[in-house]
């Protein structure tokens, strides 16, 4: 299949942006226009006068990706010329659970056709690793420090699938960058799907999470293989698909493999944040019926 | 005091801490996320407040809660989160709160880059947001600045219950210099006459921005206005170098009068009469220390800025248009050099000849 992303673009060695947006595009097709807001992704992709987008590409902010979206859809069908094409809303978890939040919600809310692909990282990866929303329980980022006192962010992740979905989203989707085959599965009816619909992908970033640039799909395969990112699908709020783990591994394997959990291992005291993080998982498993 | 080698943006964190700040909120953005960085880690360790917000209109208005409860506030960022975090701005002037918002200029319009640049001159100075406010605007030109002013924008926004912003650029708040450390620390004190702070004393504290009554908020405009003079007349700061006989003025402020003081030395060694007159703060601007100058001789200014002539209109307002203006300027994240000055200087000097 040919790939409308480009190679040659600026991104890290094993970024997980370059292989969303290729699968992403890979389940869209050429008929599609893509927003999305300034980040690594857009950086690396879009420096003016370069290019790697085989598609129409638009640049937002931000706190304004869905609503972008939202006007081109309106501008499209106000002429009768939205045809086959899909519109999709490319953002990162700052621009989709923290700044973004507002006019991600509005856009579902009005019912807009487009799909919205949230290329979840953890962090915000382009300023320096900063924590957002996302980031999850005990992580270390620039902003929440491990340190003497500090075993990192002390929040768990806010959970957006679940806030979409009570939108009244017709598709809800998470999927992992370690599984193209899901993911492009997932995007291609989530395009097909009429109305505005979502598609969450875990997406795990060598340079802020601290794994050798080889690692990416390792590290976001075992995420899914410890239970702590849970692949499923919601039909109008209602799980209807769920990928089952028969065996799940210990969140150790998970945790260990990345810089950002290094306190956990190091520090007096680790061995708690580690049960909590299992715990999480276990959590996981009986929510979701993931076994 | 102790004298180490520091980051611009850490200088800030610095002077706010010695200001008796206890309060950061921020956003992440570059190139001033170093700011969110350091406050992320000091303000914890000494007991004080810091939170990341989920937006830059989120920040700001923290800053507009926890200044309503009478404390010393900070936030920083940079263009783009400066534009949204104005409503908000405006708010605080309009509530005659107190706080410093710290704004690391980077290039724009719209994304641009993250280079240093001027172009947030205009919306700072003049205002930016909505209605008729000021904001009180002071422009460190090094390390030692960023946090020496940082502690002053504290002390003249507590002074007049207004924001202060400091503007920096990029440049300012990624280099590396010495940084004498304040003599002595400040410490918060809360003005329990205006502020609201859940305490019997202060249940009738209003803190607002609502007149329904043109008349009233006529009135309150006007009162604003006399804020804004009182500012003018007392708080006025510049520096002058080599002015004594200069026929030739550069005026410029932040990083590029860095530049500007190379050229000036430079071109005096080649006997030329120029001088550096800097404003240190934008907003009040040294309009009648300009206009005694204009009016002291035969004089050509030169506004030497990283942006698309904004400083320039403010020179040709002081001034009255009495003199040439002339401007030296680059735009788009690059630094002006100091050849792109002398050669404006020659130029200005051979025609005097």
């Amino acid at each position: 299949m040919k790939s409308l992303l480009a190679p040659g673009h600026r991104g890290c060695a094993g970024c997980c942006d370059a292989m969303a947006a290729k699968f992403t595009l890979m389940a869209a097709g050429e008929d599609c226009i893509v927003v999305s807001p300034t980040g690594c992704l857009e950086v690396m992709t879009t420096p003016y006068p370069e290019s790697s987008w085989g598609v129409p590409f638009i640049h937002s902010l931000f706190e304004n990706n869905a609503a972008v979206a939202s006007g081109i859809e309106a501008a499209l069908k106000s002429k009768g010329e939205m045809g086959n094409t899909k519109i999709i809303a490319m953002g990162g978890d700052g621009a989709t659970l923290d700044i973004g939040m507002r006019s991600v919600s509005g856009a579902f809310e009005r019912g807009h056709d487009f799909t919205f692909v949230c290329i979840d990282n953890e962090a915000y990866m382009n300023t320096g690793v900063q924590r957002s929303a996302a980031t999850p329980f005990a992580a270390s980022t620039t902003t929440s420090p491990s340190g003497k006192v500090s075993f990192g962010n002390i929040r768990p992740k806010k959970n957006m699938p679940a806030i979409i979905a009570a939108h009244g989203s017709p598709y809800v989707a998470t999927t992992s960058i370690g599984y193209p085959k899901d993911m492009i599965r997932k995007v291609k009816t989530a395009v097909d799907v009429e109305g505005p619909t979502y598609v969450h992908a875990h997406s795990p970033c060598t340079t802020g999470w601290g794994f050798d640039t080889s690692k990416t799909v390792e590290v976001a395969k075992m995420a899914v293989e410890t239970c702590l990112w849970p692949l499923y699908e919601m039909e109008d709020g209602e799980i209807t698909k769920v990928k089952k783990i028969k065996n799940p591994k210990p969140v150790e394997d998970y945790l260990k493999m990345q810089r950002r959990f290094k306190h956990l291992f190091t520090k007096e005291g680790g061995d708690e944040f580690i049960k909590q993080i299992q715990a999480l998982a276990d959590e996981n498993i009986v929510k979701f019926g993931l076994q | 005091m102790a004298t180490q080698l520091i980051k611009g943006n850490s200088a800030v964190v610095i002077g706010a801490l010695y200001a008796g700040c206890d309060c950061y909120f921020g956003y992440p953005i570059t190139p001033a996320s170093e700011i969110l960085h350091e406050a992320s880690q000091t303000f914890p360790k000494l007991g004080r407040k810091f939170v990341q917000a989920e937006s830059e209109e989120a920040a700001i208005n923290m800053v507009y809660g926890a200044a309503s409860a009478g404390h010393r506030v900070l936030t920083a960022s940079s263009g783009p989160g400066m534009s949204l975090k104005q409503e908000g701005v405006s708010y605080l002037a309009g509530a005659e709160l107190p706080c410093v918002i710290v704004d690391i200029m980077r290039a724009g319009p719209g994304l641009g880059n993250i280079g240093p640049e001027q172009g947030d001159y205009t919306q700072v100075v003049k205002g930016g947001g909505h209605g008729n406010y000021r904001n009180i605007v002071i422009a460190p030109n090094s390390v030692q600045e960023m946090c020496d002013l940082t502690m002053k924008a504290f002390e003249l926004s507590t002074k007049y219950r207004n924001p202060v912003v400091v503007l920096a650029d990029g440049v300012l708040g990624q280099m590396i210099e010495p940084l004498k450390f304040p003599e002595t620390a400040e410490e918060l004190a809360i003005d329990k006459s205006w502020a609201v702070c859940g305490t019997k004393e202060t249940r009738e504290n209003l803190v607002t921005s609502i007149f329904l009554d043109f008349d009233q908020l006529e009135d309150f405009n006007y009162k604003l206005q006399e804020k804004y003079e009182t500012v003018k007349e007392n708080e006025v700061d510049y520096e002058e170098y080599m002015m004594e006989d200069a026929s030739i003025v550069l005026v410029s402020y932040g990083i590029s009068s860095r530049i500007c003081r190379s050229a000036v030395e430079a071109a005096r060694k080649d006997g030329i009469k120029v001088g550096l007159f800097r404003p240190i703060t934008l907003f009040p601007f040294p309009e009648n220390e300009l206009k005694a100058l204009a009016d002291s001789g035969d004089k050509t200014f030169v506004s030497v800025e990283m942006s698309n002539g904004q400083l320039i209109d403010d020179v040709r307002l002081a001034t009255g248009c009495t003199k040439p203006v002339e401007l030296v300027n680059r735009m788009g994240g690059n630094l002006i050099t100091m050849d792109q000055v002398m050669d404006k200087i020659k130029e200005i000097a051979a025609r005097e000849e």
